[in-house]
């Protein structure tokens, strides 16, 4: 039966339409460098005790479903431990909280920061450092370990596969081989964008997981010159590619590993391979000089709780970074989770810095090469 | 001395500048909501102080090929619409209190439906393996899937179902206007049906086939969601161009320069179809 999706788009990653992913930790890193050396150093409470509790503490989001899921499996164990009420807003809006710090009395205790506007929130001086005393991020992979941003679920661009067109793990691993369309023939469907797609066909070509930023632009379009004939629809939204493989109208397609996880836990013959996916993560952070910034640093240790991680993962893939979520993740879910150890090792994370500087270049470059005929 | 002439005159002044204060209000809401907007975005495209956003948007060949495009694929539009429509707005004008009513709720339920919705049927009904197809090769009649989806033929079928009663609706109301006598007059001075359609009926109900093309026109020049979806990635509207520079790369300078070319290029091909028709009556 085919299904009718929405319109809607990914979750976490790519809210701001998906152009742009999140930097990477080295860069995070230098100019939490630069705007930390103007902050005041920080007063630890860990060592001097908890401040009063408030009554209530708001956190930003993105809204929606989102929310409703954060609120029942993180805010709702916070509000039971703390007894503090965790009023939600939304949506997602750098330009408020730019204000509002400037305001010098935010009214959020803990906001989600879309894209690439957390470099650019740490670069601005507009968070909190993240306190950890009270946030362990230790254990954690040294992308999470981040001075000012807290990173919370992680999400891909995989490779997602009929079961029925290749059975018994003969589907292709990896973008070599979906490239490869003697060996594993069939409709293939790619996003109509330039992000995740440049590195692919990179990957496709040879490129180690580690080499493949800065892009050699040119190296991405000859290589996907020779994709291009075979690949049935180029999709924009991120109900397609999930869509298209349960209406057979693919055998193949990239699409967000959430929509595929969906489709696989509810018995649909679609399964997805993370080799070479692209990593994302959502980032969150407390703006600078909220009132209750202590009970804000409780709720990130509230979210980096593993079993808590690991019921979030297991109802929507979105597993953060705890490395021990994945041994509270039932065995049979493990596999299709972008987060998975196993998995991580065959991924690379998406070059934020990379994407903010030449997006739109890139952007351009693609629109011509899709109006070549 | 007021001559009677005079005071004539007067009362007729009065009554439009009466007539002129009623319409205040509708025109102040066009100029807040619509005229003072298109200002600024002129405005915001010629921010830096030069016309390099409209020498990219004019002059590169890229922009220049999608805007091309966009004026072909709404003129396709516009042609199987006006094709599809006409028969359609003949057929009412004549039907009984029955067929009106089945045309009309024929015509009216799609309109009321989500374009999105719409569109997202579309791809049910015309996939490689959505019902169209099926049905086609249940039937014997072709062995592979035709493409009809993920390429130009999906945009414009889709389009037109949207579009379609935009051209029904004033082609009907002008059929409705024109007195019937003068078709029964053509036909009793010995015009075959065909004949007295031709040389009477159609000219008169040009007025209405203008309205509906130019607003089907203009409509299409515009549509972002029902290409996007159904064009598989191989139809570019210039819409789609604006909202990229928009929403990804914020350099609203250049959308508004993008914004502002095809508002001209809306104008010019609606006063093109104007003329048109209007040629069209005269002749």
């Amino acid at each position: 039966m085919p299904r009718i999706l929405g319109y809607d788009r990914q979750p976490g990653a790519d809210r701001t339409g998906g152009s742009i992913a999140r930097r990477s930790r080295r860069d995070i890193l230098l100019a939490a460098a630069a705007a930390g050396t103007a902050a005041l150093p920080r007063f630890s409470h860990a060592q001097g005790g908890a401040p009063p509790k408030p009554d209530r503490i708001v956190v930003n989001a993105s809204g929606g479903s989102m929310t409703s899921n954060l609120r029942r499996f993180y805010f709702s164990e916070y509000e039971r431990q703390h007894g503090i009420r965790v009023v939600d807003t939304s949506p997602v809006d750098f330009g408020k909280l730019r204000a509002m710090v400037a305001s010098g009395n935010p009214e959020w205790t803990v906001t989600e920061i879309g894209g690439q506007d957390a470099m650019r929130a740490v670069e601005l001086n507009l968070l909190e450092p993240i306190d950890i005393s009270i946030v362990d991020l230790s254990g954690f992979p040294a992308m999470a370990r981040q001075s000012h941003i807290y990173v919370g679920a992680t999400s891909s661009t995989a490779l997602g596969y009929r079961t029925d067109a290749f059975p018994d793990g003969s589907h292709p691993k990896g973008w070599a081989e979906f490239w490869d369309v003697r060996r594993f023939p069939g409709a293939r469907s790619l996003r109509n964008h330039p992000v995740d797609n440049l590195e692919f066909a990179l990957l496709a070509d040879g490129v180690a997981l580690d080499k493949i930023y800065p892009i050699d632009m040119d190296r991405a379009f000859r290589k996907l010159d020779e994709i291009r004939p075979h690949i049935a629809v180029w999709w924009t939204t991120g109900a397609q590619p999930a869509q298209m493989l349960v209406d057979r109208e693919v055998v193949l397609a990239s699409g967000w590993n959430g929509r595929f996880f969906e489709l696989t836990r509810r018995g649909a013959p679609v399964n997805t391979d993370f080799t070479g996916g692209s990593l994302k993560t959502s980032a969150w952070g407390i703006p600078r000089g909220t009132r209750n910034a202590y009970w804000g640093q409780q709720l990130f240790r509230t979210m980096t709780n593993p079993r808590l991680q690991a019921a979030y993962a297991t109802e929507l893939s979105y597993a953060g970074l705890n490395p021990q979520t994945i041994s509270f993740v039932p065995e049979d879910i493990r596999p299709l989770l972008p987060a998975a150890p196993a998995n991580l090792a065959k991924q690379f994370w998406m070059d934020l810095a990379w994407w903010t500087e030449n997006g739109a270049r890139a952007q351009e470059r693609w629109n011509r090469w899709m109006l070549q005929r | 001395m007021s001559s009677p002439g005079d005071s004539r005159r007067t009362t007729a002044r009065r009554r439009e500048t009466a007539l002129f204060l009623l319409a205040v209000p509708a025109l102040l809401l066009l100029g807040i909501i619509f005229a003072w907007p298109v200002l600024r975005l002129l405005a915001m495209s010629v921010e830096d102080g030069t016309l390099a956003n409209f020498e990219k948007a004019t002059l590169d060949e890229l922009y220049l090929y999608v805007l091309f495009d966009s004026v072909k694929i709404a003129a396709m539009v516009m042609a199987i619409c006006l094709l599809v429509a006409y028969p359609v707005a003949f057929w009412l004008s004549r039907a009984g209190r029955w067929g009106v009513a089945l045309g009309m709720f024929a015509l009216l339920l799609p309109f009321w439906t989500s374009v999105l919705v719409r569109t997202y049927a579309w791809l049910v009904l015309l996939g490689r393996n959505g019902v169209v197809n099926r049905w086609l090769r249940d039937a014997g009649l072709i062995d592979a899937p035709l493409p009809l989806l993920h390429n130009t033929s999906g945009v414009l079928i889709g389009m037109v179902h949207v579009l379609l009663p935009y051209m029904v609706f004033p082609i009907y109301a002008s059929l409705l206007r024109i007195d019937p006598d003068l078709s029964r007059a053509a036909e009793g001075l010995g015009a075959p049906a065909w004949r007295s359609f031709l040389r009477v009926t159609f000219p008169l109900s040009l007025p209405g086939v203008s309205a509906g093309c130019a607003l089907v026109f203009v409509l299409s020049l515009g549509f972002f969601i029902t290409p996007a979806l159904l064009g598989g990635g191989r139809v570019i509207m210039v819409s789609m161009l604006i909202e990229q520079q928009v929403r990804e790369f914020l350099d609203w300078p250049f959308a508004a320069a993008l914004s502002t070319v095809l508002l001209v290029a809306t104008l010019a091909i609606y006063a093109l179809i104007g003329r048109i028709t209007r040629g069209a009556r005269h002749a």
